[in-house]
């Protein structure tokens, strides 16, 4: 339906024809061709234009021009997609063949945005366009990984075990709750991309500031990550991608573990310790020695570790050689563990546990992909299998994706197609999780060395001899697990249909989301051979799993160009709907530890059982949140519209606006996000065209506000009872075993909460010089928070029932992102290109709860009741907070003056200038100068969040070879090694694994110069050394990690045969290969625990035993044929 | 393209657009919970039978998976106050090695501070209690189907357990804030003594509740009575208290009356063996005036109903697996030594001292006492030589985690037995539970307690004589505990061979003067209930607990390295900290308790 022009248009058209003609005179047609550098093919709708004139022409599809100029006159040619040229005419006709250079740039990109494309030149939004080619380069099994150190204003911390979710951020952090971006792939929302084959993303761009990601409103609080999967065109092209490599973990004593010898020397030395600072009390000395190094004058290592009762008698501890305690005929095992008599050889070598659990371990991913298209329609096909075997033994990621995308055209005006993938995960995980007390990591750094891994009938030997404290055995951990089994369907995509209803106006549906399933089981077998078994008669427990959610979007976008005008407008109202189902049991007893013969039909225990719709589950059964009865099914309807508005290809304006509904809010159900932004290619002024060395510049700056409703749950605005077996049932009839009915509120209710709104400011710019050779973009950012959802903890008055989210909380982020690009060709074969991403995060809390304290802890560990990290008004989240150490009290009188001091400054009131100060401890600083030191001593004492993150990408190509290094770091993060807490203070679990630093540098009469304090195997548990959080344990984080080197080679259009291959790449991969740091861990990349359920946000950068990452090598092949 | 193609793309189009309208409507965005239930379900009988249930149930002070109902680990809000009853009482000691549980290391010391996060979780988990009472109060008045007899039952069970969880409250904190199911405002000053409000809540029981209930774990109108002498005798109002205990003791322990019963209808009694008190087979006794009904196997494969609040205090390398805590205390012990007349030495016992194996080996030889003692010891504390029920002879050090740190001794009346097991312990956690239950009142309980009153009423006679029922009991044969027939087949049983001398005699006539009369109390409770976590409350309701304290720690350090800072500072450390974390949380409506 064409448009009718107004009258004032066409007057308007009719002056301008008028006045070009005026310059009609003194002129002659001037013709030439423009031909593109690359492919020497013609330049079609190039502009060209008389310098300072007005008369313009485009090339035609042959490429050929004619235009009227002077003589004398400059013509001035440019082109989309090309570097702008001036060509003196000097008297001639015919100019010839101009050649024209492709920019380098991605200009004219066009970018997929909130549902929209743009072309890159005309974003007024913060938007980080992923370089795929590099970020693929990583041996990397999901799309978060790839992130890291590729995009700026995003940070990733991953860890090496397979299938665990990155953390990721996107200039930092957003809540006290979920701080994970909204995926919008192939138009569909999503919080999960762990299973998208990383081979089928064609673009990735993430949407940073408001002005960006206001479309997606309700969701967009957590930045915005587009990504937008392949589809075939041209003729049919068959690909195949592949890896195998080998992974190793770190070598050496990561934990630098004390030998057996060297165990006794400890044990023999924080006794002699008690002992000299017991010397007038004869009472409190004890005797040298203990169960297992004898009680002579001196260690001795025993032949034999015995546990078990025999004619009546325990026998526990170390024996020598020829004991009777240590006849092997006394051998009994009893798989229950009710009667066992064991006997281990001592492995006085030492067992090196962090490396009987640690193995090298191979890796491998092969992806098959077939896609092509016509005029008519497009498909691809791909098949992808992802094996990582972890580098800790029975830990591993195998996937199958398939992956089929269509698109057709039904005549001119509709579109239709669809992409969906299946994923297949098998995935089991650390045994009760990382970075946390109970896991098989944690263990590798307790199990004293002294213990071998199996004793003489190849069970499993343990701490149980007396002696040895409690640790596991942390293979048996990770090996009795070995059948823990578990698989995780997910069917994800969309189907859509767009018709071109009027010109320039398109109507898009599109429906998708995602139907996935699961199931997993676990089975324990009884550890008797542990101190303290954690399970008497085997454990089974099974779970089951299947959810949806879907979005239908409708959407309607109307693009209009007149002249200088350009104007796009998108309207749209999307729906989305989320449900799950949870179904497990337990039973314990089985007829036979076999574990293919148990299910929870045929385990000989009993069975309990539950259920659940829209619950949390949790699949760690140690986790005690693991069932979670109540829920309530999601919903969202939301109404958007944005405007983009070009004028004369400088002037940049856009306008968002969202209306969305939310199911978890009553009262106030909808909220309203919208964003103004603006830009201007200042490049394109008159003012600026002398400076060629300037291909582009623009200056954007947005404001806006987003929301976020993830951190209430479903159930938020319901008061709610419930029932529970363990917490509200009760044998009132006092049976001794039959619990009767019983009720409790369960949830107290928040009608009234409301959205999140993040208030965003962007300012930013993208510049492009020196002909596309540098390209940068820098966006400096100030994001505040406001009506945070927190789940504030309420006074015990109110019950134990769950509390909800309340809109109490602040925070606030500013920031700074650099992206700088760079190429060049150095010589004709030699290419450089290199690209360099930095981000700084600085976050601060600004309210934690208007009417209440102004802090909440978190993370308790061994500290129990202290905590390690602090969320306080005016720090950044997950700060670490305790006593700071300044130095050691080196003798009694310095303790005896400090008491008198504090009792001065006190009036007599304190006499004990410190609690627990004793000869050899920590003396901790005064922080609030109050003369004496209690809580209110305690200071900030490190931050987990790095200053700034970086990335930097380099390549040279030489002929067919490539070689790409790729570094990541990060600066000035602090790391709570709680490691230390277990290995450096013989007293924290007498008898386990302890550190060099324990045995050689710790505090004694003769060195007050030490690292640690002084080992005493009494009283070393104190508040001045190990039970209350202090400075010890903060170390610097930073570092600089060798994320992969590569080296390629290309053969180009092979024959072998009847085969034609057009393109072969070989390449040869290390990653992670080197690490520059200060910590003294394993592995400076410390992301949150698996356990605490809290997404990281409050508590992260703790170090209780890392799945640290390993060191991998890869051979790879990329065949086209 | 043709115009019904057009058609049919707008129509497809608009009937889209109008489904997704239809979708947004009100019902769309209303999601329903499931899973729970709302209030206007359970306001029923069977609904409030259920609520009460509810109440009953966190008594135990547990939440699910090994969590205390308010947070923190099972221990911390244990309901037999081991920890703050026993262990800060000094009856026992913390146990395990010193690095184990550090929290629970100063309040051992009286050096508790109040941002001890243990206080915090249990606090929690008595308001969780109050709540729960709160919720079945609140429902009754809203439920209009059920009579008001069976809400007059409903309320008068609810205050009851209410009073409970509330003078747990004032003993641990004194100064609590008084939540009822009026209250809106949950952010209530402690600037009132909640003993008024407790005695009224148990009045009401008193009155309404019956003499014998269906389920023999409801309170009936007997322990309320019971409970309410126990808060008078906590007020000192001595008068109050005995006219209570005068009602619930029976004519044969020499009461004015017939005597109370318990919920089951026995005739409120002792039973002849001490061990039956804490022995899941025979729970629920006529000595059972008030006890939490703890179940073993009960289908939760847990033992969050299995005392799971003492999980920790067993053996340690022991058949009973973890974690080796709650030891008692080698003056504890001594305290059982008796003279040629069956006495204790109520002053000087620690004079007499009971040997123990402290500082040896399991290998090394060692004979157990020979002098006489108290039978009850021998059912309260394990100690090296001396059958532990049907697991064989206590070994000494194999079974201590650190008698450095906590002396030689075993808790014994948590332990179930071997024979039993299968019936009485769960297993299904990484340390056991059991079916034991825990009494909160017993009848030899209230026997001290009414001799106390008569005591301080100066009537020396009869407190003597109810003091004497207790330490008649004990002198019964059937606790004397026998050695083992074989050693090495302890569930062969036991021969006729006493395991210790043991001698216990009734106090002679007229002993009970006012200078004697009260030390006899006082010494009687901590022998009659030794490691049931009411010393410490016991010394400081009697104004004794800093010297005794004092004393305890100067003696008993000699031995241990756990109370090097042992200092109870009279007029602070009689009451626990309020949980700095609830002050915070008040927003300055909590005052802190003198002295912290």
């Amino acid at each position: 339906m064409p448009f009718k022009t107004t009258a004032p248009l066409r007057v308007g058209l009719f002056v301008c024809l008028l006045f070009c003609s005026l310059h009609l005179f003194a002129q002659k047609k001037i013709t030439g061709r423009v031909i593109s550098s690359a492919d020497k093919q013609p330049v079609i709708g190039a502009t060209v234009q008389v310098r300072n004139g007005k008369a313009a022409v485009q090339t035609g599809g042959d490429g050929v021009f004619t235009i009227d100029a002077g003589d004398n006159s400059t013509l001035v040619i440019s082109s989309i997609g090309f570097n702008k040229i001036e060509i003196p005419v000097a008297g001639r006709a015919s100019l010839g063949d101009i050649t024209m250079t492709t920019t380098n740039t991605q200009l004219n990109d066009v970018v997929v945005t909130g549902y929209a494309v743009q072309r890159k030149k005309d974003l007024t939004g913060a938007v980080s366009i992923v370089d795929l080619a590099d970020a693929r380069k990583q041996p990397v099994p999901d799309v978060v990984n790839m992130l890291q150190g590729q995009a700026s204003g995003v940070s990733v911390v991953s860890s090496g075990q397979p299938g665990q979710a990155p953390l990721i951020r996107i200039r930092g952090f957003n809540s006290f709750g979920n701080n994970t971006p909204l995926y919008v792939v192939d138009g569909v929302p999503t919080q999960n991309v762990s299973d998208l084959n990383t081979n089928d993303i064609a673009s990735m761009q993430i949407l940073k500031d408001a002005g960006a990601s206001s479309i997606y409103g309700a969701r967009a609080s957590n930045g915005v990550i587009i990504i937008t999967t392949k589809r075939g065109s041209g003729k049919v092209k068959v690909t195949y991608d592949g890896y195998y490599g080998t992974q190793v973990p770190q070598g050496g004593n990561v934990n630098h573990i004390l030998s057996p010898t060297e165990g006794g020397q400890l044990l023999y030395k924080a006794q002699q310790n008690n002992n000299t600072l017991q010397v007038g009390n004869p009472s409190n000395q004890v005797p040298l020695g203990n169960a297992i190094y004898g009680t002579g004058p001196t260690p001795v290592l025993p032949d034999w570790l015995v546990n078990g009762n025999y004619n009546g008698v325990t026998y526990t501890g170390g024996f020598k050689d020829g004991d009777p305690a240590a006849d092997p005929a006394r051998y009994f095992a009893d798989p229950t563990g009710a009667n066992y008599y064991q006997i281990a050889r001592a492995n006085k070598g030492g067992t090196d546990w962090y490396h009987e659990i640690f193995k090298h371990a191979p890796i491998q991913q092969h992806n098959i992909s077939v896609a092509g298209g016509t005029d008519q329609g497009s498909y691809l096909f791909s098949l992808n299998y992802f094996n990582q075997q972890g580098t800790l033994i029975n830990t591993y990621l195998k996937r199958y994706t398939i992956r089929a995308n269509t698109s057709y055209k039904l005549g001119n005006r509709i579109r239709i197609g669809e992409n969906i993938a299946y994923s297949s995960i098998e995935n089991p995980q650390a045994n009760n999780g990382i970075l946390v007390e109970g896991s098989a990591v944690g263990f590798a750094m307790r199990e004293n060395p002294i213990i071998p891994v199996y004793d003489i009938q190849g069970n499993f030997a343990g701490s149980s001899p007396k002696g040895l404290n409690n640790p596991r055995n942390p293979v048996s951990i990770q090996k009795t697990t070995a059948n823990d089994r578990g698989i995780a369907g997910r069917l994800f995509g969309n189907v859509y249909g767009e018709v071109d209803l009027l010109k320039g106006l398109t109507f898009r549906t599109s429906f998708g989301g995602e139907s996935y399933n699961g199931w997993n089981h676990f089975y324990h077998t009884p550890d008797f051979y542990d101190a303290e078994p954690q399970y008497t008669s085997p454990s089974y427990t099974e779970q089951s799993y299947n959810g949806f959610n879907w979005t239908w979007t409708n959407t309607a976008s109307y693009n209009w160009i007149k002249g200088d005008h350009n104007l796009k407008v998108v309207g749209g109202m999307e729906a989305y709907k989320f449900a799950n189902h949870n179904l497990g049991g337990t039973t314990l007893g089985s007829f036979s530890n076999d574990p293919n013969a148990v299910n929870l039909s045929t385990g000989t225990g009993t069975t309990t059982n539950y259920s659940n719709s829209n619950g949390i589950i949790n699949f760690n059964p140690n986790s005690p949140n693991y069932q979670a009865p109540v829920g309530a099914g999601e919903s969202l309807v939301s109404y958007f519209a944005r405007a983009d508005y070009v004028y004369k290809e400088k002037y940049l304006l856009g306008a968002t606006f969202r209306r969305d509904g939310s199911s978890k809010f009553i009262t106030n159900r909808w909220g309203n996000f919208y964003a103004v932004s603006a830009g201007w290619r200042i490049s394109q002024e008159d003012f600026m065209r002398d400076l060629t060395w300037i291909s582009d510049l623009k200056i954007r700056g947005s404001y806006g506000i987003m929301g976020n409703q993830f951190n209430a749950l479903g159930t938020n605005s319901y008061t709610l009872y419930g029932s529970n077996k363990q917490t509200t049932y009760y044998d009132i009839n006092g049976t001794g075993n039959a619990l009767a009915y019983g009720l409790a509120a369960s949830q107290i209710g928040n009608p009234n909460a409301k959205w999140e709104q993040d208030g965003n400011t962007n300012i930013g710019f993208d510049l492009t010089i020196l002909q596309g050779k540098l390209s940068i973009s820098a966006d400096w950012y100030n994001k505040s928070i406001k009506d945070l959802l927190y789940q504030l903890t309420l006074p015990g008055t109110q019950g134990a029932a769950i509390v909800p989210a309340y809109n109490v909380s602040k925070m606030k982020n500013t920031g700074i992102d650099v992206m700088v690009n760079g190429q060049t060709d150095i010589t004709r074969d030699l290419k450089f290109t290199g690209s360099l991403t930095f981000t700084t995060i600085n976050n601060k809390i600004t309210q934690v709860n208007a009417n209440g304290t102004p802090y909440f802890d978190v993370d308790s560990r061994r500290f129990n009741g202290s905590y390690i990290v602090r969320n306080e008004v005016g720090h950044p989240v997950s700060a670490f907070y305790g006593y700071k150490v300044i130095g050691f009290w080196n003798s009694q009188a310095d303790i005896d003056a400090a008491n008198q001091a504090a009792a001065k400054a006190s009036n007599g009131r304190v006499t004990t200038y410190q609690a627990d100060a004793g000869v050899g401890r920590f003396r901790y600083a005064d922080g609030n100068h109050q003369g004496w030191i209690n809580d209110s001593s305690k200071s900030f004492l490190g931050n987990p969040s790095p200053k700034f993150t970086y990335g930097f990408n380099l390549g040279l190509n030489y002929k067919n070879f490539d070689f790409t290094v790729f570094f990541y770091g990060v600066y000035g993060n602090d790391i709570w090694n709680n490691v230390k807490w277990w290995t450096d203070f013989y007293a924290s679990f007498p008898g386990a694994a302890s550190s060099k630093t324990a045995l050689y540098n710790s505090w004694t009469f003769d060195n007050h110069n030490a690292k640690a304090p002084i080992q005493d195997a009494v009283n070393g548990s104190n508040a001045s050394t190990n039970t209350v959080p202090n400075s010890y344990f903060v170390e610097k984080g930073s570092y600089l990690r060798a994320k992969n080197i590569t080296l390629g080679y290309t053969f180009n259009n092979v024959h072998a045969g009847k085969a034609s291959i057009s393109k072969i790449r070989a390449y040869l991969q290390a990653a992670n290969l080197f690490t520059v740091t200060k910590y003294t861990g394993v592995d400076p990349e410390i992301g949150v625990n698996t356990m605490n359920g809290q997404n990281g946000a409050t508590d992260f950068g703790v170090d209780e035993g890392s799945y640290a990452n390993p060191r991998q090598y890869l051979l790879g092949l990329q065949i086209q044929f | 393209m043709s115009i019904k193609k057009y058609i049919g793309i707008l129509s497809g189009f608009s009937v889209g657009v109008a489904i997704v309208i239809a979708g947004c409507s009100k019902g769309f965005l209303d999601k329903p919970a499931e899973g729970a239930l709302t209030s206007g379900q359970i306001n029923n009988k069977d609904g409030l039978t259920a609520l009460l249930n509810g109440a009953y149930a966190v008594l135990d002070g547990q939440g699910q998976n090994n969590t205390a109902i308010g947070g923190g680990n099972p221990w911390e809000a244990s309901p037999s106050n081991w920890i703050y009853g026993s262990v800060a009482g000094g009856d026992s000691h913390k146990g395990s090695s010193i690095s184990d549980q550090p929290p629970i290391v100063p309040i051992a010391n009286a050096q508790e501070i109040p941002a001890n996060g243990f206080f915090n979780n249990k606090w929690r988990a008595l308001y969780e209690g109050v709540t729960r009472c709160n919720n079945v109060l609140k429902n009754i008045a809203i439920s209009p189907t059920v009579s008001a007899a069976d809400k007059k039952e409903f309320a008068s069970e609810a205050k009851f357990l209410r009073g409970h969880y509330y003078f747990e409250l004032r003993k641990f904190f004194k100064m609590v804030p008084w939540i009822d199911e009026n209250t809106t405002d949950y952010r209530q000053p402690n600037n009132a003594d909640i003993f008024p409000n407790i005695e009224k809540d148990f009045q009401a029981a008193v009155d309404s509740l019956p003499a014998t209930q269906a389920s023999v774990g409801k309170a009936n109108k007997w322990a309320a009575l019971c409970y309410l002498g126990k808060v008078y005798l906590y007020e000192k109002k001595y008068a109050q208290a005995k006219a209570a205990f005068d009602q619930v003791i029976p004519s044969a322990y020499g009461g004015p009356g017939s005597g109370g019963t318990t919920s089951n209808g026995l005739s409120y009694g002792l039973t002849d063996m001490f061990e039956d008190n804490f022995n899941a087979a025979t729970k629920n006794s006529k000595e059972s005036v008030f006890a939490i009904q703890m179940t073993a196997n009960d289908g939760t494969n847990s033992i969050a109903n299995a005392n799971g609040g003492d999980m920790l205090n067993f053996p340690y390398n022991s058949p009973f697996r973890c974690c080796g805590f709650f030891q008692p205390a080698i003056d504890l012990a001594n305290s059982y030594r008796t003279d040629p007349n069956g006495l204790p030495y109520v002053t000087d016992y620690n004079s007499h001292p009971v040997k123990n194996d402290q500082g040896l080996k399991t290998s090394d030889p060692f004979t157990p006492d020979a002098g006489n003692l108290d039978p009850r010891l021998d059912w309260t504390v394990g100690r090296r030589g001396i059958p532990v029920h049907d697991w064989g002879n206590h070994p000494g050090n194999n079974w201590i985690r650190d008698q450095g740190s906590a002396g030689p001794y075993s808790n014994k009346k948590n332990l179930y037995w071997q024979a039993t097991m299968g019936t009485y312990s769960d297993q299904s956690s990484w340390a056991p539970g059991s079916a034991i239950n825990y009494c909160i009142i017993r009848f030899a309980d209230v026997l001290l307690m009414a001799a106390e009153a008569e005591a301080q009423l100066g009537n020396f006679a009869q407190a003597e004589t109810y003091v004497n029922d207790v330490r008649a009991r004990a002198a019964k044969p059937a606790n004397i505990l026998y050695k083992y027939i074989d050693d090495s087949h302890p569930m062969a049983g036991f021969s006729a061979t006493p395991a210790a001398n043991y001698v216990i005699g009734a106090y002679p006539a007229g002993y009970f003067t006012g200078s004697t009369a009260l030390p006899a109390i006082y010494f009687e409770r901590k022998l009659e209930l030794a490691c049931e976590g009411h010393r410490f409350f016991d010394l400081a309701r009697w104004g004794v607990a800093a010297q005794t304290m004092n004393a305890y720690y100067q003696y008993e350090r000699q031995f241990t390295g756990d109370l090097s800072t042992g200092n109870f500072t009279s007029g602070k450390n009689e009451y626990f900290p309020i949980p700095q974390q609830q002050i915070d949380l008040s927003n300055g409506t909590l005052k802190q308790n003198t002295g912290y």
